[in-house]
């Protein structure tokens, strides 16, 4: 296992502004757990499947009626927003 | 008599039998958060004048015979990161601190059918991250039996609200032990169902495939009433499965095995003894007791701490001030949403994301995620292997009592090493309990875990329940007084 | 060094199901913003995505419809990335198992029919919509409002082979693969409103090479004509470039509707990592021969087919093409007034000529209730046994779509019948000599042309009623005389 990474990559990645600090002191953590998570590369595996979905009880998806069910009114879906106008959420200019 | 020391289907006869009203219980129960808050900070919010109200409904019920169950007119503690409608779900976080969630979970909705009453919601760590409660952006959550001493977590608040009796019984959230640790450090029972019986809508997701809401209760028996109220298939859960129970043998006919992998190095004498002492109880029973070898548990914390961020750094990218919660302003929507999760979460939240994020990116997936996942899938058939001829799983819940604030919080690793024994229940799906047997000589909280395969939760809970009649642990907290 | 295109599309089809594809709020078309919502399809904490059926069902018969092999045991993956208009900052979709692979589509271009080749099928959930306030272009808005309605729509991803090579391919493919989704009835096929949207991707490279060129990626076409024109655009431009030596970038541009050009995206600094991994929300789709079945059912004449049946009753591929691609009211009436006059020509023209014309300069979307199966075949036979002219039959037309009435009777109250008396007509001939005089004098000396004038003033006497073709036959030889 390499366990090189640039802590700035992923912080991109993961759209969080890290200061200079957290990314010294996360990259540090970041480096001890992989360094534990290592083990893993001994393991000698027995399955040899491609990767499958890990349902503890193996449960099939069941696929449900295509009928409506009345949710959220428009004053609920919107009553957290940090910003609204005209009944839209308002965030700062997106790029495409 | 302090009718909040009770059991709920004690405290239901004293309601049946007219001896007791629920608004008396709600009083007391409500002068015990009052006298306890203050210095264990359990509640982030407590739901009083709504209960007071729905507290006299009850009285009427009763008055008239008409109850509606076990559970009518019992104050429950709520985790915060359960959703209830039309009141703040925080998660202990500063993303959500003046979020307030138009719905409510399943979970919320079964126990309102049953008129129970809610004490308010309590503290945990931050989206559930952390053993100790000391992770929440709202302050920590003291141990009620010595307020130097962490209560466990993440589900601390609700641990430490049942110890200091400021509700009768509470729900949790278990991903890697998130119920069964508090538990133990609390002196509680607590309760993991298996994956699947009870509803994640509603419960705010940390890792999708291994989280499960339960009960921390007094009793055995406590738990028994809240999983039977709580459990059951969800069609709006694709996860949730048929709540259909098998029956294994909880008398002498079963066979119990304890785990030699949790039973070794880094497990502290003090909880390997409670385990013999269980066992010892057991074998004077008549119990069959083996020595079992599941090797792969030693690789749990390794697979977990991939599996887990990996989910989490997806579950929690939604958290971005665009629709709710915290907003940091930026000159762009990006650098909005990078400005607001930077400011809005705290380091060990930050710590999993990226970790997760780093696991699942380009060129790391195979390595990481991808093996991990392979390696959860042999521990379960390892499980299902050994429970063909084992029928109960005995461990330490924890390799040590509680630890005391700010002693794990530099080193992370050291933080995780103590989910060892917890752990292998959520990869594997499996049922598990925390039943509290005895003192530490820090006259700290001890327990033993137990578990058994998938869907034999109540088999599960009643092989607890006689284990609990004969070590009659009978502690109650005061440390705060 | 000649150059040769090559071109892939990616088509994203909305599904016209009830509702969205992981929760039950309804499928609207609306202005007023965020009023079909819930905590899904928001992204609120706890919420959990629930498939379904319908959407599933119509994405494999779209799949099956085009050949597809049938993944019967699917998943669904987390794609991650950041943006505003998506809740959770995840899409649902299928990476590695989808519903459908390896299908083909055949596409008509004139008289020649073609086969494109089709990847991959499979579904996913739309996005909600942003509007950037300011001028309306990106780089100087001033904020973004977002609607989130459409988030969550069932959407489905097909993506052929790399195997188009001409603009005039493409558009012949979507045309096609849009009537498909039509007749499946899964889609309403209305590119103005989104149910389809495409992008391409675009490389040049040497004929005899064996590896393809750079791939663009090209966005922004929202309707044929400009998808044919950015492909020309783009395949110039590259190939420009390759005959100057300059290299092509591996880039997304957008296509520029006004300036008619594509131009570089302000794109993210390096590629995606979508870090693709199941959702652990969605166990395995299984999807048994039984449900196959069930849902081959549901299979209608394909275009294809109904093309090949066109064909046998005498029509051009080109002219089945055209009728495969018409309204369902359109190729029904076509099949009634074959089956009564048996002449493909006739019926054909007639229909995709006269009649459609006249109703789209009328402005007549639909057919008037009491126009009767039979009123095409009437005006056909009336044209055949010389009872009418084209002229007449035109006149007929236009007032049956505009009155409750018939064609013959149409023609007896505007006295549309056609004279063929030669004796009559003679007659008529004779007074039209006389009324003339000058005019025969001038044919007479030699000015042919002024034939028609005659003719003319023939029709103009009889009301349009004479059989101009016998008209002037007559007329001919009695100038002779």
């Amino acid at each position: 296992m390499s366990n090189e990474f640039n802590i700035e990559n992923i912080a991109k990645l993961a759209s969080i502004n890290l200061s200079e600090e957290e990314q010294d002191s996360l990259s540090n953590d970041l480096s001890i757990i992989l360094e534990h998570v290592n083990a893993l590369s001994d393991l000698k595996l027995n399955s040899q499947q491609q990767e499958i979905f890990i349902h503890p009880l193996e449960k099939e998806l069941e696929l449900q009626e295509d009928e409506v069910v009345e949710s959220l009114t428009h004053d609920e879906a919107i009553s957290n927003a940090p910003e609204s106008k005209d009944g839209k959420f308002v965030v700062p200019p997106s790029m495409e | 008599m302090d009718a909040s020391n009770l059991s709920i289907r004690e405290i239901n006869s004293l309601f049946t039998k007219k001896e007791l009203k629920p608004s008396e219980l709600y009083s007391k129960v409500f002068e015990n958060s009052a006298n306890s808050e203050a210095a264990l900070h359990a509640h982030l919010t407590l739901f009083e004048e709504e209960n007071i109200k729905k507290a006299a409904e009850s009285d009427k019920r009763f008055s008239n015979g008409e109850s509606a169950g076990l559970l009518d007119g019992i104050p429950i503690a709520i985790k915060d990161n359960i959703n209830i409608k039309n009141y703040k779900t925080t998660c202990s976080s500063k993303m959500l601190s003046n979020y307030t969630s138009p719905y409510d979970a399943t979970v919320i909705e079964k126990l309102k059918e049953q008129n129970t009453l809610f004490t308010g919601k309590t503290n945990l760590d931050e989206f559930a991250m952390g053993s100790s409660t000391e992770n929440s952006a709202f302050g920590l959550t003291k141990n009620p039996w010595n307020t130097d001493y962490v209560p466990g977590g993440s589900s601390g608040g609700s641990a430490a609200s049942v110890g200091a009796r400021s509700s009768i019984a509470a729900l949790g959230s278990d991903t890697g032990g998130s119920i069964r640790q508090p538990a133990s450090f609390c002196g509680l029972v607590g309760f993991k169902p298996t994956y699947g019986t009870v509803s994640r809508f509603g419960l705010v997701a940390f890792a999708s495939s291994l989280d499960q809401i339960g009960p921390i209760t007094k009793t055995v028996d406590d738990s028994r009433i809240i999983f039977s109220s709580i459990s059951g298939e969800d069609s709006r859960d694709a996860t949730s499965v048929i709540n259909n129970q098998l029956d294994i043998p909880s008398d002498n006919t079963a066979t119990i095995g304890v785990i030699k992998e949790l039973m070794e190095d880094g497990i502290s004498d003090e909880a390997k003894n409670e385990v013999n002492k269980v066992v010892e109880i057991l074998k004077s029973k008549g119990y069959k007791v083996k020595e079992i070898s599941i090797p792969i548990i030693k690789l749990s914390i390794s697979i977990y701490y991939l599996i887990a961020p990996a989910e989490c750094s997806a579950n929690l990218a939604r958290f971005d001030g665009v629709r709710y919660g915290l907003r940091v302003d930026g000159n762009t929507s990006y650098e909005m949403m990078e400005n607001t999760r930077a400011e809005g979460f705290g380091a060990e939240v930050k710590r999993r994301i990226l970790l997760g994020t780093y696991a699942l990116s380009a060129g790391y997936y195979d390595e990481y995620y991808g093996k991990a996942l392979q390696a959860r899938k042999e521990m379960i058939d390892e499980f299902a292997k050994t429970f063909k001829d084992i029928d109960y799983l005995i461990s330490p819940t924890t390799p040590t009592q509680a630890f005391k604030s700010g002693e794990k919080t530099s080193n992370p690793l050291e933080m995780y090493m103590s989910d060892l024994c917890t752990i292998p229940a959520n990869l594997a799906g499996l049922p598990a309990i925390s039943i509290p047997t005895g003192l530490s000589k820090d006259q700290l909280p001890l327990g033993v875990q137990v578990m058994s395969k998938p869907l034999s939760d109540n088999s599960l809970l009643d092989f607890s329940e006689i284990i609990e009649n004969e070590v009659q642990f009978d502690g109650q907290p005061k440390g705060w007084l | 060094m000649s150059l040769k295109p090559t071109i892939g599309i990616e088509t994203h089809i909305e599904l016209n199901t009830n509702t969205k594809m992981f929760c039950r709020c309804a499928v609207v078309d609306t202005d007023e913003p965020n009023i079909s919502l819930c905590p899904t399809c928001i992204g609120l904490p706890g919420a959990l995505p629930v498939p379904n059926k319908k959407a599933i069902e119509f994405i494999t018969l779209l799949a099956l419809s085009t050949g597809c092999e049938i993944t019967s045991k699917g998943m669904f993956h987390r794609k991650n990335y950041f943006y505003p208009d998506l809740p959770k900052n995840y899409q649902i979709s299928q990476f590695d198992l989808p519903v459908g692979l390896n299908g083909e589509l055949e596409i008509v271009i004139d008289e020649n029919k073609d086969y494109i080749q089709i990847e991959r099928v499979h579904m996913e959930e739309d996005t909600g919509k942003s509007s950037h306030s300011g001028s309306g272009r990106i780089e100087s808005a001033t904020s973004t409002a977002l609607d989130f309605n459409r988030s969550g729509v069932p959407l489905v991803e097909i993506v052929t082979k790399p195997v188009i090579s001409s603009s005039k391919q493409a558009v012949a493919y979507i045309e096609e693969l849009r009537q498909l989704s039509i007749d499946l009835n899964i889609s309403e096929g209305r590119l103005e409103k989104g149910n389809l949207r495409f992008d391409a991707n675009i490389s040049v490279a040497s004929e005899d090479s064996t590896e393809l060129g750079t791939k663009v990626e090209i966005k922004n076409m929202n309707s044929l004509r400009s998808l044919e024109r950015a492909i020309d655009y783009e395949i110039e431009r590259q190939t420009k470039a390759l005959e100057e030596g300059i290299e092509i970038v591996q880039e997304t541009r957008h296509w520029d509707e006004n300036k008619e050009i594509t131009s570089t995206m302000r794109s993210k600094e390096g590629s995606a990592d979508y870090r693709y991994f199941s959702d652990p929300d969605l166990p395995n789709m299984f999807l048994s021969e039984e449900f196959i079945k069930e849902v081959e059912t549901l299979m209608p004449l394909l275009p294809k087919a109904q093309r090949e049946e066109l064909m046998t009753t005498g029509l051009s591929l080109s002219q089945s093409n055209i009728l495969s691609k018409s309204d369902e009211w359109i190729k029904k009436l076509y099949v009634k007034v074959f089956d009564q006059t048996k002449d493909s020509v006739a019926s054909y023209n007639w229909i995709t000529g006269e009649l459609q014309g006249q109703m789209r300069k009328a402005n007549i979307e639909v057919l008037p209730e009491w126009f009767n199966d039979d009123y095409l075949p009437e005006i056909i036979e009336l044209i055949k046994s010389d009872k009418i002219s084209f002229t007449s039959a035109k006149i007929i037309l236009t007032e049956i779509l505009t009155t409750n009435t018939t064609p013959s009777k149409v023609a007896e109250q505007k006295n549309l019948f056609q004279e063929n008396d030669s004796e009559k007509i003679s007659e008529m001939i004779n007074q039209i000599i006389q009324e003339n005089q000058d005019i025969v004098d001038r044919i007479k000396s030699g000015e042919d042309k002024l034939v028609g004038f005659l003719v003319g003033q023939l029709m103009k006497q009889s009301n349009g009623s004479v059989n101009p073709g016998m008209a002037k036959e007559l007329l001919l030889k009695e100038l002779e005389d």
